[in-house]
């Protein structure tokens, strides 16, 4: 067995040329000592070096329940339901056989749905009459069916409140179905007339559900082409769902007059008892404001006066450039929420009536930032006198109010149909809650996959705190809209929602590192390549040294 | 009689406290061809009205942003310039309506501790700094101080809320005023630019003059009840122009010195000939008019003022009374003489374009200008960049007043002032006088900096005895910055915003709501500009690699003694040159002995 002195002898031999004088042979112990001193040198570098740039170049990624938010974005926990409970009222009739008739009408609804996730479930009312209303649980009730037996009705008919979620039926007390009976006439009016009433609610959930790819398997009702555009129409028309909607009430005029309008009387009037109505699903703060000597953009043509209509015509195309965004004051307002303009524009006195090319309307919606309106103020006076008062009177702008209502509703997503404001407020509810929940849980996915693609991204506590609330907030909204009560699965769906998208946008994860890699190698070059270099040469010196013995 | 006075006053006052506007222009011609023009704005909006967000001269925007950050009373200032008060005379509005070189921000905010206050007043600045296109978002925590007794509110509040009330005062010196700050301030008026004196605002030629400053104060004046309430917004622009230079630029905007033949020669000079000319001062008034001035003629006037459009009359003009004015309108127009025929006032038409025309004349007479109260001035003295020193001097012209004012400076942190350095010396104007008054300084608040939190807040109350001149003076140290606070200009030095002057009145504060007692008299110095010590911006990088250099060379020189082997000089291999050399030898050797026995093999062949 060679010694250690002999090997290094045998190693170093090549490097002497022939002929000079060679060291004495290293001792065994120096040997050890040298290498020794090498391998501490690793040792340090790898047992507190490695170390200690880990942690100092560490990013925090907090864990995050990724297999519920996959779940959730792929819509494999929840399934939104909407059992709308519709109950009966039916006062003048014995119990038993209204009992029977909702049970012959349950049976034909259930024939006649082809959209099960969307049920209506009639209930006979327990409660006396008079006091019903008000005693029952609000959330849960969708619509009440009234019956009212009328002695002279030849055929049944059925009237829907406008301001009331009630349907009622006027029949004849003979057409009441006999307890034997499987089959009647009445059943099948009622069961249709309910249908038809939530049959926009229905194809405005089913193009809803038909948007999101995880559902498609659901079964849902067919919708025609068309009024998928519709809908999808109706859905550009209208603001993104928010707890808080800012009205933005202007008077906007090229000339001085009028300077002042009867504003807060109109809003009283017309807008406040809408906006009391609209109050379940959203807040709404009201401003106005009067903008004199505001000009009409450049980049729109002048309105040409019309000889035939004997009107000022402003073209189509004009109608998209009309509000000046450089020089009108229409700033959104300060505060959470989006701002819904409605502009009034007074046409100077010589240039009445304006109106718009073809259509001959003055009013028009712009799709996601409000309305405007051109008040043509003296329809009579079309000499252009400075008779014009300096004041917009109540009567002036019973129209306008009119216009901005009707504009207002659309600009919220109300659907058209059906008849009565209480229930397309509630059909809206139920939509709001259900795109707030597939929307929330999109962006649950989103973050999901941000978070496996990129992977040197910062994950703070925050954001799992957020995904927390969220996921507890979608389950407690599922599990509202199953148990019908929608009003409580907005709030919730509302929440996860906003907790989601404060997750998804959290600042500290946005932001990007500042220096590359290479470029802290760059800078740290002139330390790193004489350290490194030395040190691997005599490891690499060592070993050789090894295995040559 | 009597009965139905006592019955109409009440009628009167409710009146006036009613939704309103109007609107004043102030010319007045300076010594040396210069120009005061002052435009005030103002109009008041209900509080019930603003408080449903029902706008209708108060500009929304800025009704909103103070709703949204519950502020009570807001005074802010875009200036530019100085102010000559040596040949101006007293500054207009007092100086009430006036700030410091830059941006000037303060209000009287409404919140229950310190804390919300502050949240609410970056609040403030951010969206103020929204709305007119300007730094304001910069006035954070070390810009941001609040004053004890240079500021009053100019509003009249109800007693209760005056307990929760928090004033803060903020300063951007180094903001440079200009035409996107006047666009905004012009879509506040009602009348936006395009009619009445508004419509001569042009930023060409606004942003030209010698001195020039823009305010906004918006304040609530309630009656003598509390109960009824209105929030007046008053937009103010001053500014002084120089006729000659606008003048000139009108005809040809390269300036040039002016042809020999229209320059006007003192021909008693001795040199005085044909190729030899020195010029005296033309003693003639130059001839001008708003068109020349302004760029344009005002466009008719904003009829909004509520009355008879001859009895309101929106442009004046201060000039000696032998001074021809002549008015340019097509349609009829009113004049009113007021001040002994000294100024006067013209009603303007609706719609139709109204110019003043004063033509060239020499005049006999001039209009007496006001004296100011004090002349101030403001240095920055001593050399390198370690040390300096300020030094204020407040002078009072008067011969028998005693003058008792607030001295407030702001400062930045990184200037640390020495506050037993502080002298405080009264001298008297003319030398001969050598009198030892009592000691100038009253009392001092004094809030110390915290570095990289809040600034320096040095407030005096002093009184200048008559015909003294006071003297203001510290030392301070500069500090040095970190790399990252540097600004991109780091060596062009850092803005040290204008002291603020504030003169007490001579009677306790008043009982009637008198404007201009309310108001107050102020005047401030020009902001300094202050050398900091500036590193060279390189050098983070110099050191990393300096330092990695020197310790890999240790590390390189400890590790090789650990690890290598030491023989004798003769026993060692060669290394570095001399092996490459020997390798090189060696090699060459073997090649040449090869070609050598290869070249005689050949022969052998042959």
């Amino acid at each position: 067995m060679p010694t250690g002195s002999e090997s290094s002898k045998l190693a170093a031999a090549e490097a002497y040329p022939s002929g000079t004088k060679k060291p004495p042979p290293e001792a065994t112990s120096s040997i050890n000592v040298r290498r020794a001193v090498v391998a501490s040198f690793w040792a340090i570098v790898i047992l507190f070096g490695l170390p200690a740039w880990w942690k100092t170049t560490n990013i925090y990624r907090a864990s995050l329940p990724l297999r519920e938010m996959h779940d959730w974005a792929d819509g494999k926990i929840c399934k939104p339901v909407f059992p709308l409970s519709i109950s009966v009222e039916a006062p003048n009739l014995p119990a038993s056989d209204v009992e029977h008739l909702i049970r012959t009408t349950q049976h034909y609804l259930d024939d006649m749905n082809e959209f099960a996730a969307h049920h209506l479930r009639l209930a006979q009312d327990s409660q006396p009459p008079g006091s019903a209303s008000i005693t029952q649980d609000e959330n849960r009730e969708t619509m009440i069916l009234r019956l009212k037996p009328e002695d002279e009705a030849a055929s049944p008919r059925a009237v829907l409140l406008q301001h009331e979620p009630t349907l009622e039926v006027y029949f004849s007390s003979a057409q009441m179905p006999s307890t034997t009976s499987t089959s009647s006439p009445l059943a099948t009016f009622i069961a249709h007339e309910l249908q038809k009433t939530f049959e926009a609610e229905q194809t405005m959930l089913s193009a809803l559900f038909a948007s999101q790819p995880a559902l498609e398997n659901m079964q849902r009702k067919a919708i025609s082409q068309q009024s998928a555009e519709l809908i999808a129409r109706r859905n550009n028309r209208a603001f993104k769902y928010a707890p808080t909607y800012h009205l933005t009430f202007s008077l906007f005029t090229p000339t001085a007059t009028p300077s002042s309008w009867e504003i807060e009387k109109a809003l009283e009037e017309y807008i406040s008892p809408l906006l009391a109505t609209l109050s379940s699903i959203s807040n709404f703060t009201v401003d106005t404001q009067v903008q004199l000597y505001a000009t009409l953009a450049r980049s729109i043509r002048e309105p040409q006066f019309d000889v035939e209509k004997g009107a000022w015509i402003l073209r189509n195309e004009d109608l998209s450039g009309f509000i000046n965004a450089a020089e009108w004051p229409l700033s959104p307002s300060i505060g959470a929420g989006p701002t819904i303009n409605f502009v009034v524009y007074v046409p100077e006195a010589g240039k009445q009536p304006l109106v718009v090319e073809g259509s001959g309307a003055s009013s028009w919606l712009i799709p996601q930032w409000g309305s405007v309106l051109i008040l043509n103020t003296d329809h009579s006076a079309q000499d252009g006198h400075e008779s014009r008062s300096s004041m917009l009177s109540m009567p002036d702008l019973e129209s306008a109010m009119a216009t901005f209502s009707s504009h207002l509703l659309s600009l919220l997503g109300l659907p058209e149909s059906p008849h009565s404001l209480p229930l397309r407020i509630s059909t809206l509810t139920r939509i709001h809650a259900a795109s707030l929940i597939f929307s929330a849980s999109s962006t649950l996915g989103s973050l999901a996959r941000l978070t496996d693609t990129l992977q040197s991204i910062a994950i703070p506590n925050s954001v799992l705190h957020s995904v927390t609330l969220t996921l507890k907030h979608l389950d407690s909204a599922c599990n509202e809209l199953r148990a019908g009560r929608f009003h409580k699965a907005l709030e919730h769906s509302r929440t996860a929602e906003f907790e989601a998208e404060k997750a998804f946008f959290e600042r500290s994860m946005v932001g990007q590192v500042y220096f590359p890699d290479e470029h802290k190698v760059a800078v740290y070059m002139p330390l790193l390549g004489p350290v490194a270099v030395p040190l691997l040469m005599a490891s690499v010196k060592e070993v050789k040294a090894w295995i040559a013995t | 009689m009597l009965i139905a006075l006592v019955f109409l006053l009440p009628l009167a006052i409710t009146l006036c406290l009613a939704s309103d506007y109007q609107e004043r222009l102030h010319l007045r011609p300076l010594p040396n061809s210069a120009l005061l023009a002052s435009f005030n704005f103002r109009s008041n909006t209900s509080a019930l009205s603003f408080d449903q967000q029902n706008f209708r001269y108060f500009p929304r925007s800025l009704g909103q942003i103070l709703q949204h950050t519950s502020t009570k009373e807001l005074h802010l200032r875009f200036s530019l310039g100085r102010w000559d008060s040596e040949s101006w005379g007293a500054r207009p509005w007092d100086g009430a309506r006036e700030g410091g070189t830059g941006v000037e921000l303060w209000a009287w905010v409404e919140a229950d501790t310190a804390d919300e206050a502050e949240t609410r007043w970056l609040g403030l600045t951010n969206a103020l700094s929204g709305l007119f296109c300007a730094s304001l978002n910069f006035i954070d925590s070390t810009k941001t101080i609040r004053p004890i007794m240079t500021f009053e509110p100019e509003g009249i509040f109800p007693n209760s809320s005056l307990s929760n009330l928090h004033l803060l005062h903020g300063t951007l010196p180094h903001e440079v005023v200009c035409t996107e700050n006047l666009t905004p301030f012009l879509k506040l008026l009602p009348c936006k630019g395009k009619a009445g004196i508004s419509s001569l605002f042009d930023g060409h030629k606004l942003f030209d003059a010698t001195w020039q400053t823009m305010a906004i104060d918006v304040r609530p004046i309630c009656d003598e009840g509390g109960k009824n309430c209105v929030l007046q917004v008053e937009q103010t622009v001053d500014m002084v122009l120089d006729i000659a230079r606008s003048l000139r630029s009108r005809r040809d905007p390269i300036p040039r010195p002016v042809p020999i033949e229209e320059v006007e020669c003192d021909t008693s000079k001795l040199y005085s000939g044909e190729d030899s000319c020195f010029p005296i001062k033309s003693s003639s008034e130059p001839s001008w008019s708003l068109k020349d001035i302004f760029g344009k003629p005002i466009n008719g006037s904003c009829p909004l003022e509520t009355g008879p459009s001859s009895s309101i009359y929106p442009v004046c003009l201060t000039v000696p009374l032998e001074r021809t004015v002549m008015v340019q309108t097509e349609k009829p127009f009113h004049e009113s003489k007021e001040d002994n025929g000294l100024t006067r006032c013209y009603s303007m038409p609706e719609a139709a374009e109204f110019d003043l025309l004063l033509p060239a004349e020499n005049l006999v007479t001039e209009v007496p200008l006001p004296s100011p109260q004090l002349h101030a001035s403001r240095h920055i003295t001593g050399y390198g960049s370690e040390r300096g020193g300020m030094w204020s001097t407040i002078v009072n012209p008067s011969a028998n007043l005693s003058v008792s004012i607030v001295y407030l400076e702001s400062l930045p942190w990184f200037m640390r002032p020495y506050l037993h350095t502080l002298r405080v010396t009264a001298e008297s104007n003319d030398q001969q006088d050598v009198r030892h008054d009592s000691d100038p300084l009253e009392s001092t608040y004094y809030r110390p900096a915290v570095d990289r939190a809040r600034g320096t807040h040095l407030e005096l109350v002093l009184t200048i005895p008559p015909a003294s001149t006071v003297t203001i003076s510290y030392d301070f140290e500069k500090a040095v910055l970190r790399y990252t606070e540097y600004p991109p200009d780091a060596n062009r030095g850092f803005d040290v915003a204008p002291a603020v002057i504030r003169v007490l009145p001579q009677s306790p504060r008043r009982s009637t709501s008198d404007e201009a007692q309310s108001r107050g008299i102020y005047l401030r110095t020009t902001s300094l500009l202050l050398q900091l010590p500036t590193p060279d911006f390189s050098m983070p990088y110099n050191v990393i690699i300096l330092t990695s250099t020197v310790m890999a060379l240790g590390f390189g020189g400890i590790f090789n003694l650990v690890v290598r082997r030491f023989v004798g000089a003769d026993e060692a291999p060669p290394a570095g040159l001399a092996a490459i050399v020997a390798l090189l030898q060696q090699r060459i050797k073997g090649r040449l002995a090869f070609l050598v026995s290869q070249l005689k093999g050949g022969t052998k062949q042959e």
